[in-house]
């Protein structure tokens, strides 16, 4: 981390220590961070957070990797060929607008209130970004590298492996990476509707009982875990895409 | 029988909106095999759409365009080409770029490492092998992909503008290594440029296209002997040559402007 992140991160919470401290704001409202700390041990040592952690990640991992999955190859097929965007693309634009908390009570009903149903929702929430990120990573690919390749003796289906899926991976990584954020936003939602586990249900339940430092407890794992994440697939991006980020705008920052 | 046969071709572009463009137009040419065909003509004379149709990129609208005394249908490992702006995967190392077209031949991993250390030695890129075309000045990829080109052992070259995107010294550095390059390895070359100088010091025969349409309007035949030196560029037989292909190339650019008069 750099000085800067630190010292953003140290003021914030100084100053919010402070407030709960003093008491300037009912505690009811704002516990100080010293107190959801002690709370979040609490529900360490219990296991009651690494159940809920578990529960949500494994929604959200399953629903996620279907997303990455699917709307990598559907992608890469409807991108490659224009024909069959014609026949895609409406659907899409007719799904995708459609939040995928509004689908749940006609998942609820298709498959019953287990994990399928939530599951479905997270894939319905990540695929679209990872989805048309693929169609457009696909599409953009530099012509002259195809009629590079072409002209050097490259098959159709050698251009498509070696000239198109590496030339578009940055476009795709980018998709991953938008969706795992929309995922964790998702999981939380369902959660907090239909679930008797996982970090929404958490949440709904120490609203219940006001247990407000337990509420932020799921919110801080939530920011935690989006962080972690997002820092994941960055990673990964990076060391996929060294030669990407230093002929671009990313490397120079 | 010549390596490229052209016969009156003829290349109509369809903009979409119902007005064409006719970029070739009764063209007509012959390259013999080993030669060094350089073509010059004002801009926008169709130089690079023959590179295109000649390399299969493009399809002729009507004519006739043999390689090797078979109609061109589309692009080949026999015929590569060369960009202007290199065009180097960049996901690849510079070894990885020179080995694709071997790659995608088949041949095996040991015998491309084989062609690998060759080539990057014909073009003079020793101790470069492992490096991304992001890490490599304008002058060295072009060397790149003109070793990733030669590496695949085509009967012909095609090369379009290569070295227009260069500074004026690594340019002139780069027509020189090109020669020797050449006289190694003797595959036939179509060299399409803007520059007179460029064009007469490399070739055996130099094309100057007419434009709108582009069609053939004369032929040289450049008389210096090879291997060349640079220092012939100076020689007053030389700098005659280039006087009259420039002369040519300016006939041509003021027909087109007086054709733009007459439009408005």
């Amino acid at each position: 981390m750099k000085k800067g992140n630190v010292l953003s991160l140290i003021s914030f919470f100084g100053v919010w220590e402070v407030v709960g401290q003093w008491q300037l704001v009912d505690p009811l409202f704002l516990p100080a961070p010293t107190v959801i700390l002690a709370e979040a041990w609490k529900l360490t040592c219990s296991g009651e957070l690494f159940t809920h952690i578990s529960v949500s990640l494994y929604r959200a991992g399953m629903g996620y990797g279907l997303g990455a999955l699917i709307g990598v190859g559907l992608g890469v097929i409807v991108g490659w060929s224009r024909r069959l965007e014609e026949y895609v693309d409406p659907l899409i634009e007719m799904i995708r607008p459609i939040s995928p908390i509004a689908l749940l009570p006609l998942m609820i009903l298709w498959f019953g209130m287990g994990n399928s149903s939530k599951v479905i929702i997270i894939f319905k929430a990540s695929l679209f970004p990872i989805l048309l990120n693929t169609i457009a990573g696909v599409k953009g690919v530099d012509i002259k590298l195809i009629q590079a390749a072409k002209t050097l003796g490259a098959n159709q289906r050698q251009v498509f492996c070696k000239i198109i899926l590496p030339a578009s991976l940055p476009m795709v990584l980018t998709g991953l990476r938008i969706s795992t954020a929309l995922a964790m936003l998702a999981i939380v939602g369902v959660e907090m509707l239909a679930a008797e586990s996982g970090l929404g249900y958490l949440l709904v339940e120490a609203e219940r009982v006001f247990d407000t430092p337990k509420m932020f407890v799921g919110l801080l794992v939530l920011g935690i875990l989006g962080y972690l994440w997002d820092r994941l697939v960055r990673f990964a991006q990076n060391r996929i895409l060294l030669w990407h980020r230093q002929t671009t705008l990313e490397g120079e920052i | 029988m010549p390596l490229i046969d052209v016969h009156k071709v003829r290349k109509v572009y369809a903009n979409g909106q119902g007005k064409n463009t006719v970029a070739l137009d009764d063209f007509s040419l012959q390259v013999e095999e080993k030669e060094f065909i350089t073509i010059v003509g004002p801009s926008g004379c169709g130089k690079t759409t023959f590179l295109l149709l000649v390399a299969g990129l493009e399809q002729i609208t009507s004519g006739v365009l043999l390689f090797d005394g078979h109609p061109i249908d589309g692009p080949d490992a026999n015929q590569t080409i060369i960009f202007q702006e290199y065009v180097l995967f960049p996901w690849r190392t510079v070894a990885g770029n020179i080995e694709f077209g071997p790659e995608v031949k088949g041949i095996s991993k040991r015998k491309r490492r084989e062609i690998i250390k060759n080539y990057v030695r014909l073009v003079g890129l020793e101790g470069f092998e492992n490096r991304y075309p992001h890490e490599l000045s304008g002058g060295m990829r072009q060397r790149v992909a003109i070793a990733r080109a030669l590496a695949n052992e085509p009967k012909l070259l095609l090369m379009d503008e290569p070295f227009g995107s260069l500074d004026a010294l690594t340019r002139e550095a780069m027509q020189v290594e090109l020669l020797r390059i050449w006289q190694e390895n003797r595959c036939t070359v179509l060299f399409v440029t803007h520059s007179i100088e460029e064009a007469v010091f490399l070739s055996d025969r130099l094309v100057v296209v007419s434009s709108q349409p582009g069609r053939v309007k004369k032929i040289f035949h450049i008389p210096f002997g090879r291997p060349r030196k640079r220092e012939i560029i100076t020689s007053t037989d030389f700098v005659a040559l280039a006087a009259e292909v420039k002369g040519l190339i300016l006939e041509e650019e003021n027909y087109k402007e007086r054709i733009n008069r007459w439009e408005k």
